[in-house]
């Protein structure tokens, strides 16, 4: 292969101060994803629990039409649409499975890849900041994630408000819209921290794909297993998918399903985050990419 | 920056990694050309390039980087400096044109530029023809390409090379160290090149630059500094050469011997030839052969740093 096919020329162009240096990172973190195996499909079938409770919404407005599915039971009180209908969704387990599995094809290799081939040491040898790193990396997450909670959370009032030609929902519920965003960003941001702690780990993408998804489900089983044999709802701590659900049931103004305070849910889905800040911290260093 | 000033510049550099001194007091200036880093494990390299990069601010002392201060415009250096590490480093999925072009836009090119600009680095290069190859399929030469390609898409002022043809067989390497000179010599950008293959250096660089304990040992033009640090002779003898040899180690000569019985006498700067032919006469020893050898780099470090 010959070198110097064509010769070298200076560049003429100027350097662009970008208002957010992140987003070539979040951008092709997203590209990436979608050319990973099984991402198209899961992406796809992740979506499905949005448009089985948009279609929810819609038969909500035509329930005489759709009453013989209900077999003489008030297809009204099965197919309320209130804040209670939007935390069914939310916490819905399989949409929380469905979250998990996005984490896994687009979010796993976020950082482990760039600790087994060495990229870090090209990033900061740009002027980018550890924090722009990072940043980039959680967009990437926040993006699908945002794109199953805070885009159907939002479609659903605004198709409510289409089907029944009226702003009732909004009238009743006036904090609703806001504690779709707030529920969103939350559950988003916990999320995009636990995969970027879990990613910084190991260099192997398979380890942390699987971390992912057992630290998801033992905590979960961790609970069952305790709630079993001591009886104390407070063991839903342990569980990540618990203390979602308590944290939503709080922000959808709903009885939770734990007696349990949701604060205390919400501190340890903070105390997550901050373990997961602090791992980054020590995984991601600049002055580490010359050896 | 116009000619004539100097690419870097340091003043006085101490660092230390708690009670281990890395840097201790190094002044250096480096104007255009390539010039080569080098020194002995924990000598202080690395240090130094992360001191170059931003990465560490120095305990004392400063420095300037292509007139950026290394304490407050980390960033504008960043900027302005190309970087190819040691390690293969590479994104999987991405091909090379996408990957420049990436690295490109975080330096702060517009995007279509950097992409425009992938193009042209990745055939200057000479990865023309696979630059949409997914990166994994490439040989240990390609990506060792592929590093100078991303290091050079912003169109650097200054390039550090470190370890540039580590992993490459000798064609391959052959065409980097090409690059490398051609870049240094016709491109106007300065390469500092940090390298264990000392006639990788000695190819490439007219200047070098040797660390050794965290301390500049010399500096300079390579081959006035390969005649200023010392002499180097070859001589065969008959006769007891104890005594011979053990006085010309009292003067600071070096003396190393062949298995063909040649000694290779690395004589100090400030002292003659003649002291050789006084001290065999003195000894009773006889020269049968003697010629003035010509130094190379690896004398000139083995002399400095003081291993074989």
């Amino acid at each position: 292969m010959p070198i110097a096919e064509r010769g070298y020329a200076h560049w003429e162009g100027t350097f662009v101060e970008r208002r957010f240096p992140w987003w070539p990172i979040t951008r092709l973190g997203i590209r990436l994803a979608f050319k990973r195996k099984f991402f198209k499909p899961v992406f796809a079938v992740s979506l499905g629990p949005a448009v089985f409770f948009l279609a929810g919404i819609y038969m909500s407005e035509r329930i005489e039409d759709f009453q013989f599915m209900f077999r003489g039971r008030s297809g009204n009180r099965l197919l309320g649409v209130d804040p209670a209908y939007f935390k069914t969704y939310f916490t819905f387990e399989t949409t929380l499975f469905l979250m998990v599995m996005l984490m896994v094809l687009a979010g796993a290799s976020l950082i482990c890849d760039d600790l087994k081939f060495n990229s870090l040491q090209l990033y900061f040898s740009r002027p980018l900041r550890k924090r722009d790193y990072w940043l980039g990396k959680m967009a990437t997450v926040s993006f699908f994630l945002l794109i199953v909670t805070l885009v159907p959370g939002l479609l659903f009032i605004l198709f409510k408000i289409i089907f029944s030609g009226s702003f009732k929902l909004l009238a009743d519920y006036p904090w609703l819209p806001i504690s779709v965003i707030g529920y969103s960003l939350l559950v988003t941001l916990f999320f995009s921290f636990y995969t970027l702690l879990v990613s910084s780990l190991s260099k192997n993408r398979r380890y942390v794909s699987i971390l992912i998804f057992l630290i998801y489900i033992f905590s979960d089983v961790f609970f069952g297993i305790f709630y079993g044999i001591f009886h104390d709802s407070s063991f839903c701590l342990l569980s990540i998918k618990c203390n979602i659900q308590q944290v939503g049931a709080f922000l959808f103004r709903v009885n939770p399903q734990y007696d349990v305070p949701w604060i205390y849910s919400f501190l340890v889905l903070a105390a997550i985050c901050s373990l997961s800040g602090f791992v980054l911290k020590k995984k991601i260093r600049g002055v580490e990419v010359i050896k | 920056m116009t000619t004539g000033e100097m690419n870097i510049e340091l003043k006085d550099i101490r660092f230390h990694y708690g009670k281990i001194t890395a840097l201790d007091g190094v002044d250096l200036t480096l104007g255009e050309g390539a010039c080569g880093l080098l020194g002995p494990n924990g000598a202080g390299k690395s240090t130094l390039l992360r001191i170059l990069l931003g990465f560490l601010n120095p305990a004392q002392g400063e420095g300037r980087v292509l007139g950026y201060d290394i304490r407050k415009d980390q960033f504008l250096i960043r900027r302005s400096v190309g970087y190819m590490p040691e390690d293969d480093c590479l994104i999987p999925g991405m091909d090379a044109v996408t990957f420049t072009a990436y690295f490109g836009e975080l330096s702060g090119m517009p995007r279509q530029e950097a992409m425009k600009r992938a193009h042209d680095v990745l055939f200057y290069v000479g990865l023309g023809e696979s630059r949409y190859r997914l990166l994994e399929t490439y040989s240990a030469g390609m990506k060792q390409r592929l590093k100078l390609a991303q290091a050079l898409v912003h169109d650097p002022k200054l390039l550090f090379l470190d370890e540039p043809t580590s992993n490459l067989d000798p064609q391959g390497r052959r065409e980097i160290l090409d690059l490398i000179k051609d870049i240094s010599s016709k491109k106007n950008i300065q390469v500092l090149v940090s390298s264990h293959i000392l006639t990788d250096i000695e190819d490439t660089c007219s200047h070098v630059v040797i660390l050794n304990k965290g301390k500049v040992a010399a500096q300079g033009e390579l081959e006035a500094l390969k005649e200023i640090q010392f002499s180097l002779y070859e001589l065969r003898t008959k006769g007891e050469t104890g005594g011979f040899l053990k006085t010309l180690k009292e003067k600071g000569c070096r003396i190393e011997e062949t298995e063909d019985e040649l000694m290779k006498i690395y004589m100090p700067a400030d002292l003659f030839r003649t002291e050789i032919f006084r001290t065999a006469a003195l000894e009773n020893v006889q020269i049968r052969y003697f010629i003035k050898s010509r130094t190379s780099l690896e004398d000139l470090f083995a002399e400095t740093v003081g291993v074989d």
